[in-house]
């Protein structure tokens, strides 16, 4: 027997082979259209990664992507000299203010609207609720900082010309150029445009609690406000703590609404500047506007990294909090 | 009792119905508001008290928007690269699914890797621009095409929509002797319609709002899109030093803040139009956004 074994074995290692190679050759069509996806990525997504090598050279963009491997290493000098930028401070309570408060005030709106929807009994009339709330979502950030212009603004603004029109003050407040006004307004212009758009998702999940658990909450007298707290909420739980995940994975691109980038750079202009200036948009000035490549992708490697370090404790957090997460 | 329960529903339902009309109305007036603005005289809009009808109706603002070739050319180029991208981004995007589908193709486990790899991880901006200089798509159109082309998250939700597709349609054109384009043209993709429709929405929309490639991998002004000339001219009139600018009129009674809501309007048109279609289908995108990560 075991010799029997040993005689055959090579034989079938080699038809295995020879049928690896008949099944490749069958499949072949197929490996080149997926050859064609991996080409693509290669060249858009992984050559990229590659790039972030130039965060720890002295990198000049008339090197090409060959410059990216042959230019000479600096170490950690970027990195040392980004923490040392005067602006350093500043950009970095930008970032983390602005992300915070989205967090705090993007979160819970489209809970608070999933809940609030479900409560309502003509479905007419929450379908329409719906459909307008979610229709912002699809416009770009330029129209959405347009918008607020048209009504924002200190001379054209409809809200300042009602304001003055009904004699609550003097002179045109400077919600768009004053540093006072910017987190609030990019917070609030986030929350109106992706409010409805999130709601999709905790509704989803509010329609999968069984109905006959409010049934039997309502025979047992429990109002409409503890059917909320102790069937709807714990009924979302499992959503929430994924879409929490998500969002703290990515606090700092802005969470759920992820426009910190767009917002702080279309909203942002010379005299807010003190508090719209944040470390993407700061990264993204250095590099194309002032070539400084090595310097600015050493600023945004700073933040993947955070940002990939955030997404796995906050993933095993969950993980252990709730027994939900996300991988 | 029963009574004061009832009484309490009852303020719990109007507190409800109140907040969420109110909520409604904040979504929808902005939008309200643009389109009478880009109806009324411009010269008008600055005196304020425009609220729920335009008071000084004209249609001069379109008439100057379709009359300037930069706003002209602008749209076409966002329609130009809205179409060609969708199709050009749908086609590669089903056509790599389509042998990702396969439930028996050898290294499969390597190919799904590199995929969510690139999904979870990206150079970032600054190398992502030297490689698109280094191929010479900086400043040509296909800059806003090539580069969108295949979306991670896109494919994954075509390969799962493939895979539901009956085996026995494949197998018996096989056995007809069809090649696996033939099989893909004609068998596959007729029937995907739903995904391949949702994926079109979405990849167009994406296209159409797109500003940031204008602004920094374009540099000829024949290549500006609607996206872009919308931001300069609100960039413009945002910006401190230059207040006096949105008083500035471009013709008779047409300001440039006039001009600027008469292109959101035509920005936000086509997006209405499709918006009936997109509700269709992007709650299962999001279900499966939310999975993606």
């Amino acid at each position: 027997m075991e010799l029997q074994t040993q005689v055959r074995s090579p034989g079938t290692g080699g038809s295995r082979q020879s049928s690896l190679w008949k099944r490749f050759k069958k499949q072949k069509i197929l490996h080149l259209f997926v050859g064609l996806g991996m080409i693509y990525l290669l060249i858009f997504a992984y050559t990229p990664m590659f790039g972030i090598l130039m965060a720890f050279k002295d990198y000049s963009i008339s090197g090409g992507i060959k410059g990216i491997f042959t230019s000479d290493w600096v170490g950690l000098r970027y990195f040392d000299e980004f923490v040392h930028d005067y602006q350093f401070g500043k950009l970095v309570r930008n970032t983390l203010v602005l992300s915070l408060l989205k967090v705090i005030f993007a979160f819970p709106a489209p809970i608070l609207l999933a809940i609030m929807l479900n409560e309502v009994k003509h479905m007419a009339f929450k379908r329409l609720v719906q459909t307008i709330s979610y229709l912002p979502h699809f416009i770009s950030w330029v129209v959405v900082v347009g918008v607020s212009y048209a009504f924002l603004s200190a001379d054209v603004g409809v809200v300042n010309k009602a304001l003055m029109a009904m004699g609550f003050t003097d002179e045109p407040l400077a919600f768009l150029t004053s540093p006072n006004y910017f987190w609030g307004l990019a917070v609030g212009s986030a929350v109106w445009k992706e409010m409805g758009w999130w709601t999709i998702i905790f509704l989803a999940a509010i329609s999968g609690i069984s109905p006959s658990l409010y049934e039997a909450a309502e025979i047992d007298g429990a109002g409409r406000l503890a059917r909320i707290r102790y069937i709807t909420l714990p009924g979302m739980k499992g959503t929430i703590v994924v879409v929490l995940v998500l969002t703290i994975g990515s606090i700092l691109g802005g969470g759920l609404v992820g426009s910190n980038f767009e917002q702080a750079y279309l909203l942002g202009n010379s005299i807010n500047n003190p508090t719209s200036e944040i470390v993407q948009t700061y990264a993204f000035r250095v590099g194309l506007s002032d070539g400084r490549f090595s310097y600015a992708a050493a600023i945004d490697l700073i933040q993947s990294v955070i940002s990939v370090a955030l997404i796995f404790s906050s993933n095993y957090i969950a993980k252990r909090v709730s027994g939900s997460s996300l991988f | 009792m029963l009574k004061s329960q009832r009484q309490k529903d009852f303020v719990f339902d109007s507190v409800i119905y109140v907040v969420l009309f109110i909520i409604m109305l904040t979504m929808l007036y902005p939008f309200y508001y643009v389109l009478i603005a880009s109806f009324n005289k411009g010269s008008d809009s600055l005196l304020g008290g425009v609220y729920l009808w335009p008071r000084n109706f004209t249609l001069e603002n379109y008439r100057v928007f379709m009359d300037d070739p930069k706003w002209v050319k602008a749209f076409l180029v966002s329609v130009l690269r809205t179409v060609s991208g969708t199709l050009l981004g749908l086609l590669l995007t089903s056509i790599v699914a389509y042998g990702l589908s396969h439930r028996d193709l050898l290294f499969s486990k390597v190919y799904f890797t590199v995929i969510v790899f690139a999904m979870y991880f990206s150079g970032g901006l600054i190398p992502y621009y030297v490689v698109l200089r280094s191929l010479g798509l900086l400043n040509s159109f296909a800059v806003y095409i090539v580069p969108s082309m295949l979306s991670t998250f896109f494919l994954l939700i075509a390969i799962s929509f493939f895979r539901e597709i009956p085996a026995e349609l494949k197998e018996s054109a096989h056995i007809d002797g069809a090649g696996e384009l033939t099989i893909f043209f004609r068998i596959i993709l007729p029937v995907s319609t739903p995904v391949l429709a949702t994926m079109a929405l979405f990849m167009g929309v994406g296209q159409w709002n797109s500003w940031l490639d204008s602004a920094y991998f374009v540099q000829s002004e024949e290549l500006r899109t609607l996206a872009f000339r919308m931001m300069e001219v609100i960039n413009k009139s945002n910006s401190p030093m230059d207040s006096l600018a949105v008083a500035n009129s471009v013709s008779a009674g047409v300001t440039s803040f006039s001009l600027q809501v008469t292109s959101m309007v035509v920005s936000i048109v086509p997006i209405i139009c499709v918006y009936p279609f997109l509700q269709k289908y992007f709650v299962h995108g999001i279900m499966l956004g939310s999975v993606k990560g």
